[in-house]
């Protein structure tokens, strides 16, 4: 923690080696959360680096008594998260509706990047595809819980909401995914 | 304490996460133990969870950091002069360049000594493209006239080596199938002893043996033959 602080201290300074450094440590976690939140790798590359032009413009902001600096970037991220997602409401919703249609959803997913479904395996693409059809608030904590691995005390401090309401979104979160997967045909063995 | 079906609900996360009391932890067990809508709830978010867990950390793509950087410090410069050329002496020192280098000269060695090039006294005049089209054209024929003459002898040496065997054999059978009450008297013969041993038997094996050397020593000596009359073909 001290290094990155250390290394943000250098960026204000105006290294450009040490801001390339943070980017470098810091650029698979961000894109994977902008990932398992949209579910289109396009969309999380762009997010993703959007994430990063924000972090340098409010660098100036980051306090290290906020919290890790992983975790001031994961709230950062979060936030830009959010933001896209109301930009994008509109689209959504007639996404949503198509959706419904199992043709177009078989057109969507065979619309995917062939390395990418190759990657991602029949199982990981089904769990991905729950994981979008959660509401944000419920994503977004199982995304940072079961993800991210991240401890109660910092989504409370990501998401800015008591202790209580993590917890209770991160368990209707799970319980919602299982039952999306359920419909799907994804069962216990 | 009684629990209901709510609770399990509602604390599932805690149970999941080992946060529940002692007290409530049994009470949990007991219940969604016994309950036919627990179960199958437990169950499937266990198995939720284990799924989101299995999902791989994707790489970043390639470019991501480079645009990132690009974004937020600006396009790299380009370097030109003597500075360039600095950089590229120094990516000559990598270790991919390293292992690149050693394998194209071990490829041009073994090429240049099959070209028939000699290490031991060379000459200018051995890497000209006609004496090395020559060599290789020799050495190429000399190769196929061992390979091919080694077949050859392979096969006579089969060939022996399978007679003698059913040579070997025959006897056997017949000992087997001949009765031996009933023993075949030669003319002139009144002892009743049989008339291939034990004289005639030592002749048959010395013979055997000396086709086995033969057949052994056949692949060289026709090798070495073979040699003789392809270099003298090709001189």
């Amino acid at each position: 923690m001290e290094q990155e602080a250390q290394l943000v201290q250098q960026c204000l300074q105006g290294d450009g080696s040490a801001w390339e450094e943070l980017v470098r440590q810091h650029s698979r976690r961000v894109f994977n959360i902008c990932y398992r939140f949209t579910g289109n790798r396009t969309e999380a590359e762009d997010l993703a680096q959007d994430v990063f032009l924000r972090i340098y413009k409010t660098l100036g902001s980051y306090r290290s008594a906020y919290g890790g600096f992983a975790t001031w970037m994961t709230s950062v991220t979060r936030n830009l998260l959010i933001d896209h997602y109301r930009r994008t409401k509109r689209d959504r919703i007639t996404d949503s509706l198509d959706d419904a249609m199992p043709v177009v959803e078989n057109k969507a997913s065979s619309a995917r990047r062939p390395d990418e479904q190759a990657l991602l395996g029949e199982l990981s693409s089904q769990v991905q595809s729950a994981l979008t059809r959660l509401s944000p608030e419920l994503r977004e904590a199982v995304i940072l819980r079961d993800l991210q691995q991240l401890d109660y005390s910092e989504i409370q401090t990501v998401l800015a909401v008591p202790e209580g309401t993590v917890k209770s979104r991160i368990n209707r979160g799970r319980i919602e995914l299982a039952r999306i997967l359920q419909q799907m045909g994804v069962r216990p063995s | 304490m009684t629990w209901t079906c709510e609770q399990t609900e509602l604390l599932l996360t805690d149970y999941l996460d080992g946060l529940l009391q002692p007290e409530q932890q049994r009470a949990f067990d007991l219940h969604v133990n016994s309950c036919e809508r627990c179960t199958p709830l437990v169950s499937s978010v266990t198995h939720a969870i284990a799924n989101l867990r299995a999902l791989p950390e994707l790489e970043t793509p390639p470019r991501l950091v480079y645009n990132i950087l690009d974004a937020t410090l600006g396009p790299r410069e380009t370097v030109t002069g003597w500075a360039a050329v600095r950089a590229w002496v120094r990516s000559l020192a990598s270790p991919r360049f390293a292992y690149g280098s050693i394998s194209v000269a071990a490829t041009l060695v073994m090429l240049i000594t099959a070209s028939g090039f000699n290490w031991k006294k060379p000459k200018l005049a051995d890497l000209s493209p006609v004496k090395i089209s020559r060599n290789t054209y020799r050495k190429a024929n000399v190769l196929y006239g061992q390979g091919t003459k080694y077949v050859s002898d392979l096969r006579v040496v089969y060939e022996i080596q399978s007679r003698l065997r059913q040579d070997n054999e025959l006897p056997t059978n017949n000992e087997n199938t001949v009765p031996e009450s009933a023993p075949q008297k030669e003319p002139g013969r009144t002892d009743g002893t049989n008339p291939s041993t034990p004289r005639q038997q030592n002749r048959a094996n010395d013979a055997t043996t000396h086709l086995q050397v033969l057949a052994e020593e056949l692949p060289v000596l026709s090798g070495k033959l073979s040699l003789v009359l392809i270099e003298g073909r090709t001189r």
